[in-house]
């Protein structure tokens, strides 16, 4: 390892001394003037300095460089003679200014370095700590429906026949509603497996957004066929760059959030706008509205299994975070307000610069 | 039903095979489960079941080499049982002769639903088709190339007409982007998929209330479309 580094600095000192000279000797042949030659080895030297490791490599080309002109570029040509007039004051000048460079350009070199690493640390931090919270959240999220389901069986099990035919029903039924709740949450937590890892990004495609949603409240209403929702999309077709089985899923997590807490049996609407190149999907309950304390921290996965409703059978927990991660993905925006009669979701995505669908008719009369 | 109809059910996993048994002896199948692609292929060979379904997930052969061997001598119906996140899984089945899938997790009446949809098409294979499709209010009559909804006629172009009545006469299963970009556009047509959705929201926009909600031409997402069926 110091071996290489040695080896690189000495490439690097000796390549860029030995263009100098080269230039140098070009210029001294045609103009004979040895000012130009000592700015071009201070170049150098500031050059070794800047692509070399530590500070010697900077401050042995500075000295070499003194050497250098003083044995070719000065009378007698090819001699070393530091006694003529005036020369030893340059080139204690040029040592000297040659060596500052180089430790300047060194520092800072280092000091650019410490920077990124501080940098790198500080954005690893937020990660790992992101990581946390959501494994946090997923192990509460978790383990709540699956302890009703094994509780459930084995009381079944092991009390079946003590039981009354509508206990077992009763129980079958909490199984069985658990199980779609677990369900919910895996495909939540594979959603976000579509999301490139390196660049938080998504693969994106034109789709018509009247697919997206239709599809998204078809899975809906298989999950919960009993809640009402209105939804207004623009009659002009819309095409919009997306995953779109992610904001398929943003729209069903905001749909069932919207029938799960906003404890009201009102119809939720859903309506979609344009807006200067954007798209604004807005998700509207008629209910209780949010808790204001819990703004803050709503996408932040953990919030809502932190405070009040420890049976968070039904809490947010990861969905609201996962709805964020996946807007984020697509250079989104999410947000939540309390309107007069209830609580508002919006997501905005950029349209990109084919929006709307002119109308290519492929109609053939 | 004087004879019971056979199902081959191919699956690994012990509870969900158990489980599809239990639903399709419920609705007087007689079933036969598989739990590799070897065993399978000979129970099919052997047994000539009428229905097929087909979880991709084997753990010796890959789900798509069966279908492939199955579809060399026979043309029996197959449902393809798979996971969410798989489109392209899903797709590379349906292309490769699949008749229709399921996702993994799927309820009762959804899946004797998909069965009863898959034996009506294969048993039409030998005879013509209907040549009127009616659904709700939606009636398209294919003698005579009309579409009317209502009650009232709609105007389709060509393209739009040859689309709705594909879908149509194949009305419960999914047909993919591929499948109708090659049936109206040609071997050759481009991957690009965007002119089909443009012409299927033309379409939705003409036979349909609210595109947002439609009720007769329904999306499956990185899949196809599937029309309903009564």
């Amino acid at each position: 390892m110091k071996r290489a580094v040695l080896l690189h600095n000495i490439k690097i000192t000796l390549f860029l001394l030995t263009a100098a000279t080269l230039l140098s000797s070009v210029f001294f042949l045609l103009s004979h003037n040895s000012a130009n030659v000592a700015i071009l080895y201070v170049l150098a030297t500031m050059l070794v300095a800047q692509n070399t490791v530590g500070y010697v490599p900077g401050i042995a080309a500075a000295f070499l460089s003194v050497i250098f002109i003083n044995f070719v570029f000065t009378y007698p040509y090819l001699e070393l003679n530091f006694t003529l007039d005036g020369y030893p004051v340059t080139f204690l000048g040029m040592v000297i200014i040659a060596s500052l460079t180089s430790t300047l350009t060194t520092h800072l070199k280092e000091q650019t370095q410490i920077l990124k690493e501080r940098e790198h640390m500080l954005i690893e931090a937020e990660k790992e700590k992101m990581r946390a919270n959501l494994l946090r959240a997923i192990s509460h999220d978790l383990r709540t429906p699956l302890t009703g389901i094994i509780g459930s069986a084995e009381s079944y099990l092991e009390q079946e026949s003590a039981l009354s035919g509508d206990a077992k029903a009763k129980l079958v039924e909490n199984i069985s509603v658990d199980a779609q709740w677990l369900l919910h949450m895996v495909e939540n937590l594979l959603s976000v497996t579509r999301i490139n890892d390196q660049t938080a990004c998504v693969k994106t495609t034109l789709e018509p957004l009247e697919e997206v949603v239709s599809s998204a409240l078809q899975r809906f209403r298989k999950r919960l066929p009993d809640a009402v929702v209105h939804a207004r999309i623009p009659d002009q077709l819309l095409m919009i760059p997306m995953d779109a089985t992610l904001i398929e899923q943003v729209l069903i997590n905001l749909l069932e959030n919207a029938v799960y807490h906003s404890g009201s049996q009102m119809p939720v609407d859903l309506q979609v706008s344009v807006e200067e190149n954007q798209a604004c999907f807005h998700i509207r309950d008629y209910g209780t509205g949010l808790d204001p304390e819990a703004m803050d921290s709503l996408f932040d996965g953990y919030a809502s299994t932190r405070n009040h409703c420890s049976d968070s059978h039904k809490g947010m927990g990861i969905g609201l975070s996962i709805c964020k991660t996946i807007i984020n993905a697509h250079h989104g925006q999410i947000f939540a307000k309390n309107h007069p009669n209830g609580a508002e979701f919006t997501f905005i995505l950029p349209l990109g610069e084919l929006m709307y669908e002119s109308e290519t008719d492929s109609s053939d009369h | 039903m004087s004879q019971k109809l056979t199902a081959v059910i191919i699956e690994d996993e012990k509870n969900i095979c158990r489980f599809i048994e239990s639903i399709l002896a419920g609705e007087s199948y007689k079933t036969i489960s598989a739990s590799t692609g070897t065993e399978a292929l000979s129970v099919i060979a052997s047994q000539c079941p009428d229905i097929i379904l087909l979880d991709l997930g084997l753990p010796d052969m890959d789900g798509m080499d069966i279908i492939r061997s199955v579809r060399s001598f026979t043309a029996t119906p197959i449902i393809v049982i798979s996971a969410r996140t798989q489109e392209n899984e899903k797709v590379a089945a349906l292309d490769w002769g699949a008749d229709d899938y399921i996702t993994k997790p799927f309820g009762t009446s959804e899946l004797m639903a998909r069965i009863r949809t898959a034996l009506r098409h294969s048993s039409h294979q030998g005879g013509g088709s209907d040549s009127v499709y009616s659904c709700g209010g939606l009636v398209i009559d294919f003698e005579k190339r009309l579409i009317s909804l209502d009650g009232e006629e709609i105007h389709l172009t060509q393209i739009e007409y040859k689309l709705v009545s594909m879908l149509a006469k194949q009305a419960g299963k999914v047909l993919t982007y591929d499948y109708l970009m090659r049936q109206i556009w040609g071997p050759y047509s481009d991957n690009n998929n965007q002119i089909l959705r443009v012409n299927m929201a033309h379409i939705r926009r003409k036979l349909e209330r609210n595109p947002a909600e439609p009720e007769y031409i329904f999306t499956e997402i990185g899949v196809g479309y599937r029309m309903r069926e009564e």
